[in-house]
């Protein structure tokens, strides 16, 4: 009792809060998740607490628990076709991604690219987009009345060029709006792979492509299959292009589970489709971690030094033409959204027939709550991941706290429909009936964000000296005063460049949204979804082009934050 | 009754025991020094001191209140660190202050709470009070800081930063002030106007301090009493001249200023003389001593130095030149003497010419000066 009442300190309260927290909304949905795939319907966890009741029911409902769900993995066609269809097109998108990425990575980091800065700029387009928007400008690109199809035909193709509600039609939307994120890293490890290798080759006689092949490209291998797995649990987790684009016949796991449970109601399913997600997202996570950390591009330089540009024309404007026509299509897919945005009509024509701002205009008459619920959601989801990290990285870097720093890692390898069934199932009944709420919405975001916000808070905790704490402590301060008064204030850069990220994800959220925002909290990516559901396109296309403004937008003022730091 | 006592200090860390049975007792409004080299448990005493630390076991008091359980940041004792540990985000006047806004928060009710927190992060939005300003621009006078009040901590120099720390943890009045290695971080010659700086400091406040330090002369010049520890362990306790003239271990001969150290064995004790043997040399003492194996210890200044055989002394030797070194006012000889090297300062008068290497002399020691440990 005294070792007790000599931990519920300020700061000891809010250790055991933050524990708390992250058991309740992370490590009980979980395992709810894993019990339900068991037991097929859900049971009450917080209600057997309370009533003997709903206690009995649970222990029933366990007694009868049965191993008939994982059985179906491998019986029910349905589920083995919705992983295997999942992983061939991770496999297929994480390969294309690696191929497209090599040239543009090489050209940017050892080439004198023509146009390379406006390469680079357009690169980061698809990074704003969320995934169901992109998907929706395929359809519109690539449809039956898709100005593409309208060319393909015109030049005396047959039918549909690419049929956008098809594996390929998935594919290629992930592959063209997942690329950045194979890109960036590849070019860090092109710029910083020690050149001197390079000469050293040139100088024992091989030409420029042999040194390419046998000395340069070699030497970011480790990096590049580093890349080729985030891709990989990129695709796989991605939620918003097949929740647009599969066709019903097309069986992905996201779109099976959240077919289950939107449509069937069948939890035991779910559950272990749930269970299928985070296993594979967490063997992709592990294996990344175990095989690639620290040992990437750094393993690979000696000193940085200023490498010699290649600016062989026969090399560069292949890499300039090809990286043009990469980035050409989803600026191409964009502009199409823009156009049909501000479109009268748009049929099977090139071009829209006329041209309005109606579209604009009923959106800020009728949906200006869908902007304001995002704003408010992302808000709430800012404030309450601000809280969390804060504290979090204070007991992982002074105190040492390896259980809160495992939990913040742990959504990484949750896909966000994995983490929003588990939820729903969770506290879907009474006594703590949040499904449905705002609230629970707020936490959902935040959980899922929380790992961006905890990396950028950890690494300023790190950087304040513990003697500081402790100075104030010896002037008088409680552990928590001097929190608020030192601590807090020394973190708010760390916190400034967690907060935008942060901000920006939870309007792109799509999986937790479309599934659990209620409709009188339902945010913007949602009602593009819907609209996009009831084939309202302009509507859709004009709120699509808000949102992205908005990204944009909250994008310009991080710049200018990190920069400023940096100056 | 001291104004620090600690007795049966003992500090383990994860089962490795880096601080064994520590007593002391400093009294009021004296200057305490912990003495050693880095490794040896003074920092980690001081910490226990401040309660940074938990000790595993024995107790702590400060006055008359035994302070074991009690939380660091009610102990008031005033700390100065290495580092100085000061306040990035706040100018000096906001750093001097902190504790006498804690303290003000300590005292008001939730609404003039919100207002101290608010002074705290930023002073513009809320005034202090004047009497707490005075108290600032006292202690910021005493310190000579007064023009630099409104200034970052790190537009100053080294040695203001110094002085911030200072003042930041005398406002507080503390019962005690504890200072870490705090000359550390300076040049030389700041270092030597700090240890003024500080020593008169705390002969005008009388207030009772424990100086941390590596540094034997820095020790030895500002302490009252000093404690020289080694390997978690208290070797010696003492002012500094008895420490210099009566080190009680060949460690605290050789770690508080240099020492002769050689091995001998007892050979006889005669009218309050005691004869050693030293190689193939006898050496008289007046140390007496029970022991037949002994350390002899003779202080270099001790060491007379002579061309001619006019040794009247007791002890005298035979002796060789190797090296010279003039140091100004001093030269220091290292001789070889049978099968041991000796070392010894002489004065430098001007005029006098350098005994060069190679150069055979008579060494003379007084009995009186050789030392039986």
């Amino acid at each position: 009792m005294k070792r007790l009442k000599k931990h519920l300190t300020g700061i000891g309260i809010i250790k055991l809060l933050l524990y708390a927290f992250f058991i309740l909304f992370l490590v009980i949905p979980l395992v709810a998740v894993f019990i339900v795939s068991f037991t097929n319907e859900p049971i009450n966890f917080f209600g057997s607490f309370i009533s003997m009741e709903t206690m009995q029911t649970t222990i029933d409902q366990l007694k009868h628990a049965t191993l008939d769900n994982f059985k179906s993995v491998f019986q029910n066609t349905r589920y083995l076709d919705a992983l295997l269809n999942s992983l061939y097109l991770s496999f297929v998108v994480s390969i294309v991604v690696l191929l497209i990425c090599v040239p543009i990575a090489y050209g940017i980091a050892r080439t004198k690219l023509p146009f390379k800065k406006t390469i680079s700029a357009l690169c980061t387009i698809p990074l704003i987009v969320p995934t169901f928007i992109s998907g929706y400008a395929f359809i519109i690109m690539f449809g039956r009345s898709g100005w593409v199809t309208y060319l393909y035909q015109a030049l005396g193709g047959e039918g549909l060029f690419i049929d956008p509600y098809s594996l390929t039609g998935i594919a290629i939307v992930q592959i063209f709006f997942f690329f950045p994120y194979a890109l960036w890293p590849m070019v860090a490890a092109f710029k910083v792979s020690d050149v001197s290798l390079e000469e050293a080759s040139r100088n024992m006689g091989a030409k420029g492509w042999l040194t390419f092949c046998t000395v340069t490209f070699p030497l970011v291998i480790p990096g590049m299959l580093s890349t080729a797995l985030v891709i990989f649990a990129v695709s796989f987790s991605d939620f918003g292009t097949p929740i647009v684009l599969a066709p019903t016949d097309l069986n992905l796991l996201v779109v099976q589970a959240y077919r289950e449970i939107a449509g069937f109601y069948n939890w035991g399913g779910a559950a272990i489709l749930t269970l299928i997600m985070i296993a594979v997202a967490g063997f992709v996570y592990w294996v990344q971690n175990f095989f690639f950390k620290g040992k990437n591009y750094d393993s690979v330089s000696g000193k940085p030094k200023q490498s010699k540009l290649n600016q062989n024309k026969l090399v560069t404007v292949p890499i300039a033409v090809f990286s043009g026509i990469v980035v050409l299509v989803p600026l191409l897919a964009m502009l199409t959204v823009f156009l049909q945005s501000i479109a009268t009509t748009w049929g099977k024509d090139p071009l829209p027939k006329g041209y309005t701002l109606a579209h604009y205009k009923m959106i800020f008459t009728s949906s200006l709550g869908n902007i304001q619920n995002s704003i408010v959601l992302a808000l709430g989801a800012l404030v309450l991941s601000i809280i969390i990290s804060v504290f979090v990285s204070y007991f992982v870097v002074r105190q040492q706290a390896v259980t809160l720093d495992f939990m913040t890692t742990v959504p990484l390898i949750v896909p966000g429909i994995a983490f929003g069934i588990a939820l729903i199932q969770t506290f879907n009944v009474a006594p703590l009936q949040l499904t449905g709420t705002a609230a629970i919405l707020i936490i959902a975001y935040s959980i899922r964000r929380l790992p961006y916000m905890v990396r950028s808070t950890v690494g300023t905790m790190k950087s304040i000296k513990a003697d500081i704490e402790e100075a104030a402590i010896s002037l008088g301060a409680s552990t928590l005063t001097a929190a608020i008064t030192i601590i807090g204030p020394l973190m708010i850069p760390g916190i400034a460049a967690g907060s935008l990220l942060v901000f920006i994800t939870v309007i792109k959220e799509t999986s937790i949204s479309i599934l659990m925002a209620p409709a009188e909290w339902a945010p913007m990516s949602l009602a593009i979804f819907q609209n996009i559901l009831r084939a309202e396109y302009y509507s859709a296309a004009a709120m699509s082009i808000i949102l992205v403004v908005l990204v944009l937008v909250l994008q310009a003022i991080a710049n200018l934050f990190t920069r400023k730091q940096s100056d | 009754m001291g104004a620090v006592v600690v007795e049966g200090l003992t500090k383990d860390f994860s089962g490795v025991t880096v601080l064994q049975h520590i007593n002391l007792d400093i009294k009021e409004g004296e200057f305490f020094a912990l003495l050693g080299p880095s490794g040896c448990g003074k920092t980690t005493t001081m910490r226990c001191i401040a309660g940074f630390e938990k000790p595993t076991s024995g107790r702590i008091k400060l006055g008359d209140q035994v302070v074991n359980d009690l939380a660091p940041n009610e102990r008031n004792c005033g700390m100065v660190f290495q580092s100085y540990a000061l306040f990035p985000h706040m100018n000096v006047f906001d750093n001097v202050a902190y504790s006498l806004n804690i303290k003000q928060l300590r005292k008001s009710n939730l609404f003039k709470k919100l207002g101290v927190y608010t002074r705290m992060f930023n002073s513009k939005l809320v005034k202090y009070p004047k009497e707490m300003k005075q108290k600032v621009m006292d202690v910021l006078a005493y310190v000579e800081l007064t023009d630099h009040a409104h200034k970052l901590t790190s537009e100053l120099s080294g040695g203001q930063q110094q002085r911030v720390a200072l003042a930041r943890a005398l406002v507080m009045e503390p019962q005690v002030l504890l200072m870490d290695e705090p000359l550390s971080n300076l040049d030389q010659k700041l270092r030597h106007t700090m240890r003024n700086t500080i020593r008169k400091m705390q002969q005008d406040l009388k207030i009772t301090t424990i100086f941390v330090t590596h540094d034997q002369e820095e020790a030895m010049s500002m302490a009252d009493r000093v404690a020289v520890m080694k390997d978690g362990q208290i070797l010696q306790i003492g002012t500094p001249t008895d420490l210099y003239s009566n080190p009680q271990s060949p460690f605290i001969a050789d770690f508080v200023g240099t020492s002769n150290i050689l091995p001998g064995t007892f050979l006889k004790h005669e009218a309050g003389i005691t004869t050693v043997k030293i190689g193939n040399q006898e050496i008289k003492s007046v140390t007496k001593t029970d022991q037949q194996d002994v350390q002899v210890i003779i202080r270099p200044e001790n060491i007379k130095v002579l061309e001619e055989a006019s040794i009247t002394d007791d002890n005298s030797f035979e002796g060789t030149i190797e090296v010279a070194t003039y140091l100004g006012s001093t030269v220091r000889y290292e001789m070889k003497v049978g099968d041991y090297r000796l070392i010894a300062d002489t004065i430098y008068e001007s005029g006098h010419r350098i005994l060069q290497e190679g150069y055979k002399v008579r060494l003379g020691v007084s009995p009186e000066r050789v030392l039986l440990i």
